[in-house]
């Protein structure tokens, strides 16, 4: 982190201000067709001022950390925390109890494995890339690794609450196969990039990228010659790679509780779920399991606090089925108890970087492994598909009624996997997607993803979330296939 | 913003050592963000921010590192000293690089200025106008107001400049609980945008919402899966265009085999010949020049009565496959869509419509798939069952799963003869730029999956 700051004084009688200070350098490096890609970093720095009063806060962020600068920055946001006061949702609300909260929290987690210095790194991409051309209807391919340093502090009051330094590295691989009007996409960890974690070089070496070229490629082309999907209701087995994306859309979401206080309806949506479901609501059937996970080792969205300083800890979202309590920070759980729900929730305030306000998300949501080996998942299925890898993703603004597509999909027949079959999907309604889970995966099945791309908020923010699942059976499951 | 841009390219001059070329396009803001729910503010604050990407030249090498300016007052001295950073972290960096074949930089000193001013926002304004209109309502919205800017300079005496103010404001209007089971989801969006926060249009505007927000009162319908008749808003139209924009008009997508309109540049497929798309500057969405300093051409056409156009060609993009460049952005995405008019008058159209859905907002669009440009998505806000033209019931949202060309191709029966300009209202990563001008569109047919 660079040099410190001064922190700026209160601005007016009532006040208190909290400085968040991030800093993020990335790199990025590409090789397209064979052919290295210019060379892209990135450097940002600035700070977030908030100003909490009894019942109204404001923000004002700025890249000037000068003294002056930020003491403007509190007053502007002293502006909006007074507009907020006299007409704003916080009514019956003592915001600054919301100060009192946590202690010094660091956060230096170990960084991993030193990374090969960057030439070398290229030649590594440089091999995957001539891997996943064997074939000239391979049309599109490439290999790409980005390495991001965060570091983020946070002031309350003047005094260090939080110490924050990560380091977030993100492997891909892609090979786009062409035959006349049909084109097919295989990939590493989706268009996404799901295999992102925290750590260094050992994070490159578990996402399979290294020699992962020509299985990639070989892939693409095993969809070009495949058939489509059947249509019919199906048993349907989801691997890691796109359970990732179904807890996600149809746990994580619907259990934000400022969706579920309606601060999203004009953008990202509400949800099904209500503040009186906490506690007794059959979310799955009883082998489903979801914890807030921030201390899965590597796992992307980990961390000691969330990004109001309330420190966090491992909890269950759901329990043999059943809903135990939303995804929400501090101040979403005091709305909520000033409108008479007294909720536990997660410590999940985050924002995505100095210019953008906390707001509740999902962090590390993850679905516990179950106790039956991968060959036990297909046993018996008469009728089944399975599919890895996300591609395409739709659900409608109450978190409810999705569609998701996947790049792989293999049948499986009479409790056996057998052919290939491209584009796969699937329909569905969370409310009652979950009660069909019918078999989880044991821990070999689990992989520990994650994404840099969850978008929510106004003005919009994209997070990083991490996701880690087994491969998980669901029973009648609606699935079709392409157009050909 | 305009003195920080001349500090940066008076930076890159001055860096600029012997066999280099700089240049940097800048993104800027100065923002007062207003979140609301229940008519109420939730979440309000200001961002001022600024990005340059500052790009190194060396011979055939070349190599990009973005950086944040120190503030949007930051002084020549301050930016000197972070460009001065980002150049010398480039000279080391584009060694470990490769030769790039593909490096296209405008080195003409082209100079440019479009920009304009407006009043500055008034916070307190803003919060009592929407307190007063929204009343009891229960109103979800969101401001952005102020300044907004791209820019492109260079060492060899470019400076290209683009500047606006803007307000946008959109919200939706949701009916109160005891209206229904469903009623969390009842509720009419409405959007409103100008050079400036105008008080008198923006209560009006918010009234009409409130109104509107009435027809959503009776009992829900819910239909069957099948094909429906629909009258889409222009909203709604533009929501399905705007997935034309992942590739759909981008020659290296086309050659990448990522289009979703690959079949119809290859003439495998058609749309109506009602049809017809450009690539507009002239609607004043997006700046006139691109990333590589480029001047844009005014009017690219992109889609010809049903038939595809030109697609949009970066000077990269032209290198790699041999094509002629017509000054695209890096992406190679529409940034400021104009779709011609029909003939569908707005008071006709509802008749026109007869019996099926009326559709303000579609949601969560993706492809299903994409070779065959088919697209999944919601119906979502004020999406009313129509019978002998008149409206009569709201309807459940609905999943429509339809290609492309069957939705604007075989069963485009008219367009509407009134386009709507819809600026961009993304704040991603910073606000947007760029939008859309659609009209209505009336389709005999929209497969809906559940």
């Amino acid at each position: 982190m660079s040099g410190p700051i001064a922190q700026p004084r209160p601005p007016s009688p009532g006040a208190r201000v909290v400085v968040r200070v991030v800093e993020e350098h990335s790199e990025s490096l590409r090789v397209r067709r064979s052919l290295v890609q210019p060379f892209e970093a990135s450097t940002d720095r600035g700070a977030m001022v908030t100003v909490w009063r009894r019942h109204g806060v404001g923000y004002c962020a700025t890249a000037d950390l000068g003294t002056e600068s930020l003491q403007r920055a509190a007053e502007s946001a002293d502006g909006w925390a007074r507009l907020a006061e006299r007409h704003g949702v916080f009514d019956g609300i003592d915001l600054l109890a919301l100060l009192e909260s946590g202690a010094l929290a660091p956060d230096r987690p170990d960084l991993g494995e030193p990374l090969p210095p960057r030439a070398a790194l290229i030649d590594l991409l440089r091999a995957e890339s001539d891997a996943l051309h064997p074939d000239p209807r391979i049309v599109s391919w490439s290999a790409s690794l980005r390495v991001t340093r965060h570091e983020q502090q946070l002031f309350v009051d003047g005094a260090p609450r939080i110490e924050r330094s990560h380091r977030f590295v993100e492997p891909n691989l892609e090979a786009t196969a062409v035959d006349g009007a049909m084109s097919q996409t295989r990939s590493l960890g989706g268009q996404y990039s799901g295999f992102t974690q925290q750590g260094g070089f050992e994070v490159v070496r578990a996402s399979g990228l290294l020699g992962g070229g020509g299985r990639i490629a070989q892939e693409a082309l095993q969809l070009l010659a495949a058939p489509e999907c059947p249509t019919g209701v199906r048993d349907l087995l989801l691997m890691p790679d796109q359970m990732m994306l179904q807890i996600h859309e149809s746990i994580g979401h619907p259990l934000e509780l400022d969706r579920i206080l309606g601060d999203e309806r004009n953008f990202a949506g509400g949800s099904f779920v209500t503040l009186d479901l906490f506690g007794r609501y059959a979310y799955g059937s009883p082998l489903l399991d979801v914890s807030f996970d921030p201390g899965v080792p590597g796992e992307i969205a980990g961390y000691a606090a969330d990004d109001e300083g309330e420190a966090a800890r491992r909890v269950w979202l759901i329990r043999h089925g059943i809903l135990q309590r939303p995804l929400g920070g501090g101040l979403s759980r005091a709305r909520a108890a000033a409108r008479g729900v007294a909720l536990e929730g997660a410590a999940c305030a985050r924002a995505v970087g100095w210019h953008r306000p906390a707001i509740d998300r999902m962090a590390n949501l993850n679905v516990e492994p179950g106790d039956t080996p991968f060959e036990g998942l297909i046993e018996g299925v008469a009728r089944g598909v399975l599919m890895r890898t996300n591609v395409s993703w739709s659900i409608d603004d109450a978190r409810n009624k999705f569609q998701f597509g996947c790049e792989w999909g293999q049948l499986i027949e009479d409790g056996r996997l057998t052919t290939v079959v491209r584009n796969p999907g699937y329909r569905g309604v969370s409310a009652t997607f979950w009660r069909s889970l019918a078999r989880v995966g044991d821990a070999a099945t689990v992989q520990v993803l994650g994404t840099p791309f969850c978008g929510k908020g106004e003005p919009g923010q994209i997070a990083r979330v991490g996701h880690a699942a087994p491969a998980c059976l669901f029973r009648d499951v609606d699935v079709f296939g392409g157009e050909g | 913003m305009r003195a920080l841009f001349d500090a940066i390219a008076n930076a890159l001059e001055a860096e600029a050592g012997a066999g280099e070329v700089l240049a940097a396009t800048l993104q800027a803001e100065s923002s007062e963000f207003a979140r609301l729910n229940a008519g109420r503010i939730r979440q309000a604050g200001r961002v001022e921010r600024a990005v340059a990407r500052i790009r190194l030249v060396q011979g055939d090498r070349q190599a990009f590192h973005q950086v944040t300016l120190p503030g949007l007052d930051a002084g020549d001295d301050a930016v000197r000293r972070t460009v001065g950073e980002a150049v010398s972290a480039l000279r080391a960096a584009v060694l470990d690089g490769a030769p790039d074949p593909l490096l296209d930089l405008n080195r003409d000193p082209v100079v440019a200025v479009d920009e304009a001013v407006a009043a500055p926002f008034d916070r307190s304004a803003f919060v009592d106008t929407v307190a007063a209109a929204a009343g009891d309502a229960d109103l979800v919205g969101f401001c952005a107001a102020g300044p907004v800017a791209r820019g492109f300079c260079s060492s060899t005496g470019s400076r290209q400049w683009y500047a606006r103010p803007r307000v946008s404001f959109d919200w939706s209007i949701h009916l109160p609980p005891d209206v229904g089971a469903d009623a969390a989801r009842r509720a009419v969006k409405a959007e409103w945008s100008g050079a400036a926060f105008d008080p008198v249009a923006v209560a009006a505007a918010i009234a009409r919402s409130r109104a509107q927000a009435a027809v959503m009162g009776g009992p829900t319908r819910r239909l069957a899966p099948g094909e429906y008749r629909v009258l889409l808003s222009p909203r709604a139209l533009a929501d399905l265009l705007e997935m034309l924009c992942w590739g759909g008009f981008s020659a290296r997508a086309h050659r990448a085999g990522q289009s979703p309109l690959a079949r119809l540049a290859e003439g495998r497929a058609a749309l109506s010949p009602l049809l017809s798309i450009d690539e507009d500057l002239a609607a004043g969405f997006a700046p006139g020049f691109q990333s590589d300093g480029y001047p844009r051409p005014r009017r690219i056409p992109l889609v010809r009565a049903g038939r595809m156009g030109e697609l949009l060609v970066s000077p990269r993009t032209a290198r790699e496959y041999g094509l002629r460049s017509n000054a695209a952005s890096e992406h190679e995405a529409p940034e400021s869509m104009r779709v011609a008019p029909g003939a569908l008058a707005t008071r006709d159209a509802m008749a026109r419509l007869g019996t099926g859905l009326s559709v303000a907002n579609l949601w969560y669009l993706n492809f299903s798939d994409r070779p065959a440009c088919r697209i999944t998505g919601m119906t979502r806000f004020a999406c009313l069952w129509v019978e002998d033209g008149e409206p009569v019931a709201p309807v459940e949202a609905m999943r429509f799963d339809d290609s492309l060309y069957r939705i604007l191709g075989e069963h485009l029966e008219a367009l509407g003869d009134t386009p709507a300009a819809m600026p961009a209202t993304d704040t991603w990563e910073a606000r947007s730029i760029g939008g859309l001008e659609a009209p209505s569109a009336l389709v005999a047919a929209l497969r809906f999956a559940s």
